[in-house]
C-alpha cells in the first residue's frame, strides 16, 4: 500500500515521476532499453525499432486527436511527407540530425495548411477532410516523379554520424530509441504547459475555450503542426530504417492503425500512447505465434493469417470502444490502484 | 485527338456515361444518408456492407446455384440480419459517445468485415454473373454500355421507392420523426430503438444491392469495399442528411468523374472525388442541401 | 520533500517487480529452431493472401514442392537437404520485410524469394550490405535485371519491357497490309504496371507502329465504361494490357466486343494463367500474350514439365491443372539449387559473391523444357518467351509463335 505520498510544492505535484519508486523503475527501464540490442536477436531489435517509430507517430496523433479533439485520418500521409523530405535531403548529403527536424518541419508546414479550415469544419467533417487529404497526398507521392520517385519509390542513403554508418538494425536502434524517448517526454511535458492546457480546453468544448480567451485558430493550428511534426519525424526514421520507400506504404490502413493504437492505448495520455503502440505492434506477433503452434492440426491456418489479423484488429477496436473506452490506460490504472490500495479494495 | 474540330460526340458520350453512372453513386450515397439521418453516424463500413451483399449473392447464386430471385431474397435477409446485429451490439452501446468513438467503431467494423470476407472466401477476384442486360444503347454515334443504363434505372427505382416510403408509409414517417427529434418521438409513442434498427437494416439492404450491381459490373473481390470511400464526395456535396442532395450530387460527381477520365486520363479520375471533397468543405461545408448545424453551449 | 516508503515494503515490491520483469523477458522467444547442420534453408515471403493471392499460393507451393522433390530424388543439393521456409507477406511491403528479417535472423538462408518489386528494391540495399543471400521474387521489373547495381537479384524470366518488346515484335511480324497496325496500351497505375511502358513506347517508335491510346487505371476492379469509350474512338488493332492479374481485363474485353470492336487483346505473363483466361469466359476467345514458360499440359519434349505434372498429380491430387505460378516457383527452385550446387561442387562457400558468379556462369543451361530454349542467366534474367493464343472451345492456350529471344 502506498502511504506517505505527500506533495508539498506545486513543482513536486506537477512533476512527471513524483515518487522514488517510480524513478527507480525508470532507471531499470533505461538500463533495459540500452541493453536490449545486445541481448535480443536481430528480428527482435528490428521489432523494437518499428515500435519506436510507431510510438513517435502515435504520440503525434494523440496530441492532435486525443488531447485536442481534432480527428485526423490522414496521419500516414504526413509520415510520407516526412519520409520523402528526409530522403530528398539525405540524397543530397545532409546528415540525419538535420534531415529529421527538416522532415518534421515540412510535415508541420503541411499540417498547418490542412489545419487552416479547421475553424469552419469540425468533428466528422474534419475527419472526412483529413481522409481526402490522405488520398490526395498519396496521389502526389505517386505522380511527383522528380521528387518522390513516383511509384518506383525512393532510396534513402544510410544515416551516418561523422562517417560512422548506421548499417544495420542494431545501430538504427540507437538512433530511433533516444529520439522516441525524447519526443515522448517532450509531448508529456507539453501538457504541463499553458499550450497543452489550451489544447485540452479546446477538446472539451471549443466554444467555451474561446469564451475563456483561448485563440482557437492559433491553438488548433499549433496542434496540427505539432502532431504533424511528430508524424514527419516518424516517417523520416521509417525511411532510414527501410532504406527505401514506396508510396504504397502510406495507406489509409496505416492511418487507421495509428488511430486504433491511441484508442486502444488511451486517448489523451502519453502512457496510453506507449501502451497502445506496444500492444498494436505485439498483437501480430502473438497471432503469428498462435497460428504457428496450431499449424500442426490446421495447416491452412497460416494462409489466412493476414485476414485474421485484420479481423482481430477490427474486433479489438470495437471491443475496446464498447467495453473499455479509456483503453489500456484505464486497465493499467486499475491494476496500479489495486496495488497501491492493497489490502483495501480499489 | 486534339487540334481537330471539337469532338462534341465524345463530350456527349462521356457526359451520358457519367450521368448514368451517377445513379449508382446516388444509391450508395442513399445508404450513407439513411444512417446519418437516422442515427447521426457516418458509416465507414458502408463499403463493407456492399461487399458483404455481393459475396452473399455470389455464395447463394453461384456456389449453391439458387435461382437469382431466391438468391437475392436470401442475400437481403442475411445482410439485414448482419446490419441489425451490428446496430444492436456495436452502435447502441456507443450512443451518446463522442464522434471519434463512433467513427472508429465503424472503421473497426469495416476492418473486421473485410478480414472476415477475405478469410472465408479468399482474396482472389471472382466473376459475378451478369445481372443487368449488357446490350449497349446507341443513339447516333453515342454508345452507352447496357449495364450503365440499367444500373441507373435500378437506382432510380429504389430511390423513388424509398422516397415514397418515407413520405407515405406509417413506419417511414415514424422513422423521419425519430430522426429529426428522438425525444419528442419517444413522447409520442414511437419506438425510437426500432426505427434506428430499421434504418440500419434498410441501409444495409441498399448497400447490398449496390454491391451486387457494382460487383457484376466489375468483379468480386474484398477490395469492393474501397469503392464506397469515393461516395463520400457525393454525400459531402449533397449534404450528409439529404436524400435529394444525394441524388443531385451523385449525378454531378458521376459526370465530373467521367469527364475527367475521358479528358485527363484514368489516374486523375481516382483523385477527383477527394479533391471535390476538399473544395466543398472549404467553400460550403454543409453541401448543397444539408442542414446547417448550430452548436450551442 | 519526497515520500519515504517503509523499507521492507519497497524491497518486497522491488523483488516482485523484478520477478515479473524476469518472467516477461523469459517469455520472449529466444530464437526459433536453427536449421539442422547441413540443411540448406530456402527462405520465402510469398504473397499467399492479399491481392496477389492466387498467384502467391502457386508460387509458395511450387517452390516448396520443388524442395521436396529434390530431396527425394537427388538427396538435396551436393548431399545437403533443402528446407523450405515460406511465410505469408500479404503482398504488403512492411510485412514482407518483417518476414524477411525474421527468417534471415533465425536461419540465415543463402537464398530468399520475396513477394514484389517494392520488396525487392527495399531489400536490395540490405541484401547487398549483408552479402550472404541471393534473392528473387515474382517481379520482372527492368530496374532489377541489373547485375551491377542490384547484384544479388535475378528473375526467372524476361523483364516486363522485354515482354512488351516480344509482343510488339510479334505484331510487327504477323501484320500484313500497307499501314502499320495501331496499338493501344492499357496499364495499371502501379510500379508493376508502369515499369515497361517507356520501353514499349520506344520499341513501338522504332518499329514505326503508332500508339493510338494510352489508358491508365487503378489496379483491380474498376468501372471502365469511359475508358472503353476512349478506346473505341482510337480504333486500335491491338490492345496490350499490363499490370493486372485478372480484373478489369475481362470487363474491358466484354465491353469492347459489345461496342463492336474487333481489336485483339494481348497480355503479359501474370495474366496468362489458364484459370485467369478461363474466367474471361467467351470474351477470352482470341486472347493472346507472351509467356516465358511452357504450360503444364505441354509436356512433349519437355522432361521437366512431365516431372512437374507427375509430382503435382501425386502430391496434390486435387490440383487438376498446374498454374504457371507453380511452374515459376519450381523453376526458381531449380535455379537456386543449380547456383548452390555449382558453388558447393567448386568447393566455394555460399556467399553472395560466389553465388552471383555461379549464377552468371549459367549459360546455355538446360531447364528441361520449361523455358523452351536453353537459358542464360548472365544478365540475371532469362530473356526469352513465346506468344500463346487462347482457344475458348478447348480452354487451352496454344503456342502462336516460336520461342523468341530478346536482347
Amino acid at each position: 500500500m502506498r502511504i506517505g505520498d505527500f506533495r508539498a510544492s506545486y513543482a513536486h505535484d506537477e512533476s512527471l515521476w513524483p515518487t522514488r519508486v517510480q524513478r527507480a523503475w525508470l532507471g531499470v527501464l533505461a538500463v533495459a532499453l540500452i541493453a536490449l540490442p545486445f541481448g535480443a536477436n536481430g528480428y527482435q531489435v528490428s521489432l523494437a525499432c518499428m515500435l519506436g517509430i510507431h510510438v513517435i507517430a502515435a504520440a503525434g496523433l494523440n496530441i492532435m486527436t486525443g488531447y485536442t479533439g481534432l480527428i485526423s485520418l490522414g496521419h500516414a500521409a504526413f509520415m510520407g511527407v516526412g519520409c520523402y523530405t528526409a530522403a530528398w535531403f539525405a540524397q543530397r548529403g545532409v546528415p540525419f540530425f538535420l534531415t529529421l527536424p527538416l522532415a518534421g518541419a515540412m510535415a508541420a508546414l503541411l499540417g498547418l495548411l490542412v489545419g487552416l479550415p479547421s475553424l469552419r469544419i469540425k468533428g466528422l467533417y474534419l475527419a472526412v477532410a483529413t481522409l481526402a487529404t490522405q488520398f490526395v497526398l498519396v496521389y502526389v507521392f505517386r505522380e511527383w516523379d522528380s521528387v518522390t520517385g513516383g511509384v518506383r519509390g525512393v532510396n534513402v542513403p544510410n544515416a551516418s554520424l561523422f562517417g560512422f554508418e548506421l548499417l544495420n538494425d542494431q545501430r538504427m536502434y540507437f538512433l530511433i530509441a533516444p529520439v522516441a524517448v525524447a519526443l515522448l517526454v517532450a509531448a508529456r511535458n507539453l501538457f504541463r504547459t499553458r499550450v497543452g492546457r489550451a489544447f485540452i480546453a479546446i477538446r472539451d468544448k471549443d466554444i467555451s475555450a474561446e469564451v475563456l480567451g483561448i485563440d482557437l485558430l492559433r491553438y488548433k493550428l499549433a496542434a496540427f503542426a505539432i502532431g504533424s511534426f511528430y508524424a514527419g519525424v516518424a516517417g523520416a526514421l521509417l525511411g532510414y530504417f527501410y532504406r527505401a520507400m514506396t508510396p504504397e506504404y502510406f495507406t489509409l490502413q496505416l492511418s487507421i492503425f495509428y488511430l486504433a493504437a491511441i484508442i486502444v492505448g488511451g486517448l489523451g495520455s502519453m502512457l496510453g500512447t506507449l501502451l497502445g503502440a506496444v500492444f498494436m505492434t505485439l498483437v501480430p506477433e502473438l497471432l503469428r505465434g498462435i497460428v504457428a503452434s496450431i499449424a500442426q492440426w490446421a495447416p491452412s491456418a497460416t494462409e489466412i493469417l493476414s485476414p485474421v489479423q485484420q479481423v482481430v484488429f477490427g474486433l479489438l477496436i470495437v471491443g475496446f470502444l464498447v467495453f473499455e473506452p479509456h483503453g489500456l490506460l484505464e486497465i493499467w490504472r486499475r491494476v496500479r490502484r489495486t496495488f497501491h490500495l492493497w489490502p483495501f479494495r480499489a | 485527338m486534339s487540334g481537330n474540330p471539337f469532338d462534341w460526340i465524345a463530350l456527349a458520350e462521356y457526359s451520358a456515361i457519367g450521368l448514368l453512372s451517377g445513379g449508382l453513386l446516388a444509391l450508395i450515397a442513399l445508404g450513407f444518408v439513411l444512417i446519418y439521418k437516422g442515427t447521426g453516424v457516418i458509416n465507414f463500413a458502408m463499403g463493407e456492407f456492399m461487399m458483404l451483399g455481393a459475396y452473399f449473392f455470389y455464395t447463394t447464386n453461384v456456389m449453391w446455384r439458387l435461382p437469382t430471385l431466391l438468391a437475392l431474397v436470401a442475400t437481403l435477409a442475411a445482410v439485414a440480419l448482419v446490419a441489425a446485429l451490428i446496430e444492436r451490439t456495436v452502435l447502441r452501446p456507443l450512443a451518446g459517445q463522442p464522434v471519434i468513438s463512433v467513427l472508429m467503431a465503424t472503421i473497426g467494423l469495416a476492418s473486421a468485415l473485410h478480414g472476415g470476407v477475405d478469410a472465408v472466401w479468399g482474396g482472389a477476384n471472382l466473376e459475378m454473373p451478369a445481372l443487368l442486360p449488357r446490350k449497349p444503347f446507341t443513339v447516333g454515334e453515342i454508345l452507352v454500355p447496357g449495364q450503365v443504363v440499367w444500373s441507373f434505372v435500378l437506382a432510380a427505382t429504389i430511390i423513388t421507392a424509398f422516397t415514397l416510403y418515407f413520405r407515405f408509409s406509417k413506419t417511414g414517417v415514424a422513422m423521419r420523426a425519430a430522426a429529426s427529434d428522438p425525444i419528442t418521438a419517444y413522447v409520442l409513442g414511437i419506438d425510437v430503438r426500432r426505427t434506428q434498427a430499421l434504418t440500419w437494416i434498410f441501409a444495409g439492404m441498399v448497400g447490398a444491392v449496390a454491391g451486387i450491381v457494382v460487383a457484376s459490373m466489375t468483379s468480386l473481390s474484398p477490395a469492393l469495399g474501397g469503392a464506397a470511400l469515393g461516395v463520400l464526395a457525393v454525400i459531402i456535396l449533397g449534404g450528409l442528411d439529404s436524400i435529394a442532395g444525394a441524388i443531385v450530387a451523385g449525378l454531378i460527381v458521376g459526370l465530373i468523374e467521367s469527364l475527367t477520365a475521358g479528358y485527363l486520363g484514368g489516374k486523375v479520375r481516382d483523385i477527383v472525388p477527394y479533391v471535390t471533397v476538399l473544395v466543398i468543405l472549404l467553400v460550403r461545408p454543409y453541401g448543397l442541401f444539408g442542414t446547417r448545424q448550430i452548436e450551442r453551449l | 520533500m519526497s515520500n519515504s516508503d517503509h523499507p521492507t515494503d519497497l524491497f518486497r515490491r522491488r523483488m516482485v517487480g523484478a520477478g515479473v520483469g524476469a518472467a516477461g523477458l523469459a517469455a520472449l522467444p529466444l530464437h526459433s529452431a536453427i536449421a539442422q547442420s547441413g540443411e540448406i534453408v530456402i527462405g520465402a515471403a510469398p504473397p499467399i493472401t492479399g491481392v496477389f493471392a492466387f498467384a502467391g499460393v502457386g508460387l509458395h507451393q511450387g517452390l516448396g514442392d520443388y524442395c521436396e522433390w529434390r530431396n527425394a530424388t537427388k538427396g538435396g543439393v551436393a548431399g545437403r537437404k533443402l528446407r523450405y521456409i515460406g511465410e505469408d507477406s500479404g503482398y504488403k511491403m512492411d510485412q514482407a520485410m518483417s518476414v524477411f528479417k525474421k527468417i534471415m535472423g533465425a536461419h540465415k538462408p543463402p537464398v530468399f524469394y520475396g513477394d514484389s518489386t517494392a520488396w525487392a528494391k527495399a531489400a536490395a540495399k540490405e541484401v547487398s550490405q549483408l552479402g550472404t543471400t541471393l534473392t528473387s521474387s515474382p517481379s520482372f521489373s527492368s530496374d532489377l535485371a541489373d547485375p551491377k547495381n542490384v547484384p544479388y537479384y535475378f528473375m526467372a524470366g524476361p523483364t516486363y519491357t522485354a515482354m512488351g518488346e516480344i509482343l510488339l515484335e510479334y505484331i510487327n511480324r504477323t501484320s500484313r497490309g500497307a499501314s502499320k497496325p495501331a496499338v493501344a496500351i492499357v496499364y495499371s497505375d502501379t510500379e508493376f504496371g508502369r515499369d515497361p511502358i517507356s520501353g514499349i513506347k520506344a520499341k513501338a517508335a522504332a518499329l514505326q507502329m503508332p500508339i493510338v491510346q494510352e489508358i491508365v487505371t487503378k489496379p483491380g476492379a474498376v468501372d471502365v465504361s469511359s475508358e472503353v469509350a476512349k478506346l473505341r474512338r482510337a480504333k486500335p488493332d491491338y490492345v496490350i494490357f499490363h499490370g493486372y492479374v485478372l480484373a478489369p481485363i475481362p470487363e474491358f474485353i466484354k465491353q469492347m466486343r459489345e461496342a463492336g470492336m474487333t481489336t485483339t487483346p494481348m497480355g503479359t505473363i501474370w495474366s496468362m494463367d489458364k484459370t485467369t483466361v478461363d474466367a474471361m469466359g467467351a470474351a477470352g476467345q482470341g486472347w493472346m500474350g507472351v509467356m516465358p514458360y511452357r504450360y503444364s499440359y505441354d509436356t512433349k519434349d519437355a522432361p521437366t514439365m512431365q516431372v512437374i505434372k507427375d509430382f503435382a498429380a501425386k502430391a496434390r491430387p486435387n490440383m487438376s491443372y498446374v498454374p504457371l505460378f507453380y511452374t515459376h516457383g519450381w523453376l526458381v527452385g531449380m535455379i537456386f539449387s543449380e547456383v548452390m550446387e555449382r558453388c558447393l561442387k567448386a568447393g566455394k562457400a555460399l556467399t553472395g559473391v560466389n553465388m552471383k558468379a555461379a549464377l552468371e556462369s549459367m549459360d546455355n543451361w538446360d531447364t528441361g523444357g520449361v523455358t523452351g530454349l536453353l537459358a542464360s542467366l548472365k544478365g540475371h534474367q532469362i530473356a526469352s518467351g513465346r506468344i500463346y493464343t487462347y482457344d475458348a472451345s478447348s480452354k487451352l492456350l496454344e503456342p502462336a509463335s516460336g520461342w523468341i529471344k530478346t536482347a
